[in-house]
């Protein structure tokens, strides 16, 4: 008996070994990554894509960087400060790195990027030359950046892949040949750019010289196929070991195969019906809420998205730092009717209306809208639901206050920052045809809260004033609130150290294989 | 055979010119903005407006037409999407479409002449049906359904072929049998329609009246006669090819020229869409005029450039 339990010590001291040997990362192998596009460019700045995203942010560094919660931490940079003014941030700058061309990362390289940013003619040009009265080397390895006017959000900013550093060779060879220089990226990440061919292939290798130690795979390779269940095939036969954007009706199969690890992972897209507020009688607030309540959140998430969302309690996505949980409308289609009938609509008098949707943009999006469209035709609204091809309904929405026909619109808003949210999609300036709040919401009280979260330095005071501006818009009912999506992300059995976050990042930089 | 040629290839100048103008106006009438598809979400009212200047979408339609016929002259249009030259995403992807179309056409022809001679010479009979039949079944079978159907049997379960993608010859052959299985199921339509008018002419009745051999009418006089239209199926099916088949494309992930055109269409590209089009309307036409040629060489009857 006593030798037994000998035995059983000495099996689970054996076992627990085991176990912790095969959880020290190894070196070596090569990750297929298949994505459903091909980058656009691999010009950090000229980036508003995530799959380009997702390629340079392995290839390209920032001076901080998001943590999978969304949290700021130090990358390029070791530490910073802030002005009590808060228009000046001083960053401490790491010593020792190297671009992948050999030239040395300082703060020159730092202005230099900015200054590029700032005075060329790129997709996000804008964004940065708002903020940034200049960027001032105060030496090597100090740099301090100068504001025009206070900005909470700065740092989330600089996170942004947007943001990273470029090589300053590189700024010189290629200019503002955005093309050339969009194909032959040259950062200070794990990984270095070795070939891209157009739809096809981007290859990656690991960069020997890292700074904080080389990466634990040896190449990166992505690859393209649009289709979204060959993908999913190609994990199961071995073909390519990574993918997002599985389809969720395969998600029962795929935890059945042995060779494959299926994750559900959260995003920061909401998905919403918008309202164009300013046409009758959708300028009346009870109708507004009376959609709301009529429309059966749980439901959809539960039986159109197959269990892939969960209803918005705000019109921030939970993911988001700065969201505040107002509580979803609950489903009351009672309390819609009353609220119809109290706006002069019933059985007799029919509220009738357009929902505009796009087909395959966004998870289940021209099936959500038929169920919108069963679940109000319950309380009386008739619903005529018009799906359209991405870029005719983009044109269809971005028409301007005039010409602006829609009634109800379904979209989708993926971020990373809460701030930009309510300013991009609530503020009564940021209207089509050029800016985003499509359904002409207007609020003063929305408005003033906006300004004073894009100056407000302090997270705490920004936290609150976020906090009522999505109370406002919950109880103004500015939008349908629908849902937030999740994702499903599929690998082989064996890939470790992945790390999803919810901005549609799926990190290999610290990946490795356990075979 | 020179002049027709040359007048053929000079045919050319206006084709490409009339194609052009066609797709420039078509791709202008489709609506949806580049510049705020371009600019895409969290773009500033800037950025917009500064994509519509940068590519002079903001001028007038003809300003913008002779823009473009400039530009196209000197080598020097660019994506507006990936801002590199187009051909430079146009020649890559056609190539990969060429190797695909040369394999699917191979596996087509072979298999639908071949099947399509049986059926023709065993007419009537249980063959000629099941053949028939089966190329009834080829031609409806969506491309679609049929691609994922054999990487599902072949990639993940049996594991001999890969699913998709683009990289040894493994990766073509599953592409190329989806692409070919429609085509070769036409030709051996066509195989077997030409075999049995041919049976019907009276050279044919003559020579059985000789008591030629059965074997040897079908082989020498048969055959030779009906394949000659089979040439021009199987010529402009394969111009048809190199066009690019998306679906085909997109299931397999192949990075062809198909899917190229499809997603610049799809994402406003106009320059590449005009110049992808004039592209494969390019290769289209000579295609035919090879097909042209095939069979002036084959069929001594037929002479070009006289009256």
């Amino acid at each position: 008996m006593r030798n037994h339990v000998w035995l059983m010590v000495l099996l689970l001291l054996v076992s627990s070994m085991l176990v912790f040997a095969s959880e020290t990362p190894k070196y070596g192998g090569k990750v297929i990554y298949t994505m459903g596009t091909d980058a656009k460019t691999l010009l950090p700045p000229h980036i508003n894509d995530s799959p380009s995203t997702q390629v340079v942010r392995h290839i390209f560094e920032g001076l901080v960087e998001y943590d999978s919660k969304m949290k700021i931490k130090p990358l390029l940079a070791e530490k910073w400060e802030i002005s009590d003014d808060g228009l000046t941030y001083t960053f401490y700058l790491k010593k020792g790195v190297k671009f992948h061309d050999g030239s040395d990362f300082n703060a020159q390289a730092v202005k230099k990027t900015f200054d590029f940013i700032i005075n060329g003619k790129l997709r996000r040009t804008s964004i940065y030359k708002e903020r940034i009265k200049e960027v001032e080397v105060v030496d090597d390895y100090t740099v301090r950046f100068r504001l025009n006017a206070t900005f909470g959000d700065f740092l989330n900013q600089l996170a942004s892949s947007n943001a990273a550093i470029l090589s300053p060779k590189a700024i010189e060879k290629y200019g503002n040949d955005y093309g050339e220089f969009g194909k032959n990226p040259v950062g200070t990440g794990p990984f270095v750019f070795v070939e891209w061919k157009p739809g096809e292939r981007i290859l990656l290798k690991a960069n020997e010289n890292y700074w904080n130690g080389r990466p634990y795979l040896d190449e990166i390779d992505f690859r393209v196929t649009p289709e979204d269940v060959t993908r999913a095939l190609q994990i199961q036969s071995g073909d390519a070991h990574v993918s997002t954007r599985i389809p969720p009706v395969m998600y029962a199969a795929l935890q059945k195969d042995p060779r494959v690890v299926v994750e559900k992972v959260p995003e920061t897209r909401v998905i919403f019906l918008g309202i164009n507020t300013i046409k009758k009688p959708l300028d009346d607030v009870r109708v507004r809420k009376a959609l709301n309540y009529a429309i059966d959140k749980e439901k959809i998430c539960k039986v159109v998205l197959q269990g892939m969302g969960f209803p918005l309690k705000s019109p921030v996505s939970e993911m988001l730092p700065g969201h505040y949980p107002v509580g979803a409308y609950p489903y009351d289609p009672k309390k819609a009717k009353e609220l119809l009938k109290e706006a002069g609509f019933d059985e007799k008098n029919k509220l009738k209306l357009e929902l505009a949707t796009p087909k395959g943009r966004y998870l289940m999006d021209y099936q959500t809208a038929l169920a919108v469209q069963g679940m109000l035709k319950e309380v009386g609204v008739e619903v005529d639901v018009r799906p359209m091809e991405w870029g005719e309904y983009v044109n269809y929405l971005f028409t301007g206050r005039e010409n602006a026909k829609y009634d109800i619109y379904l979209l989708g808003w993926g971020d990373t920052l809460a701030s930009n949210v309510i300013d991009r999609l609530f503020s009564s300036t940021n209207v089509p045809p050029l800016g985003e709040n499509i359904g002409f919401y207007s609020n003063p009280k929305v408005d003033e809260l906006i300004a004073k979260i894009l100056r407000e330095v302090n997270d705490e005071k920004r936290n609150e004033y976020l906090a009522e501006a999505q109370k406002i818009i919950m109880d103004d009912a500015a939008w349908v609130f629908l849902h937030n999506v999740q994702e499903l992300i599929l690998y082989r059995k064996g890939l470790k150290g992945l790390e999803w976050h919810p901005y549609e990042f799926l990190d290999l930089r610290k990946a490795w294989w356990d075979k | 055979m020179l002049n027709f040629i040359i007048r053929r290839l000079l045919l050319l100048i206006p084709i490409l010119i009339g194609v052009s103008i066609v797709t420039f106006l078509m791709v202008h009438f489709i609506p949806g903005d580049p510049a705020r598809i371009l600019a895409g979400q969290n773009a500033t009212p800037e950025d917009v407006l500064a994509i519509r200047e940068r590519f002079g979408l903001d001028k007038p339609l003809t300003v913008q037409y002779f823009m473009f016929m400039k530009a196209l002259i000197s080598g020097e249009v660019k994506s507006l999407r990936t801002e590199k030259n187009v051909m430079e995403e146009i020649i890559p992807r056609f190539l990969n479409t060429l190797q695909l179309s040369i394999l699917s056409i191979i596996i087509s022809a072979s298999m639908g002449i071949f099947f399509g001679i049986i059926a023709g010479v065993k007419r009537n009979t249980w063959i000629d049906n099941l053949v028939m039949g089966f190329s009834l079944f080829g031609v409806s079978m969506p491309v679609f359904w049929l691609g994922i159907l054999l990487m599902l049997l072949f990639a993940v379960k049996l594991g001999w072929l890969p699913a998709g993608g683009k990289g040894t010859w493994k990766h073509m052959i599953l592409p190329a049998i989806t692409l070919g299985m429609a085509t070769s199921a036409i030709i051996a339509r066509m195989t077997r329609a030409n075999i049995l008018q041919v049976f019907h002419q009276d050279y044919i009745r003559t020579a059985y009246a000789f008591g030629i051999s059965e074997r040897k009418i079908i082989y020498k006089y048969v055959l030779k006669n009906a394949l000659i239209p089979v040439v021009t199926i199987v010529g402009l099916q394969f111009g048809y090819l190199l066009g690019g088949a998306v679906l085909t494309e997109s299931v397999f992930g192949w990075p062809g020229v198909g899917r190229l055109i499809a997603e610049s269409i799809f994402t406003r590209d106009y320059t590449l869409i005009q110049v992808g089009v004039m592209f494969v309307a390019l290769i289209f036409v000579l295609v035919n005029l090879i097909v042209d040629f095939t069979y002036a060489i084959l069929d001594p009857r037929i002479r070009y450039g006289q009256g």
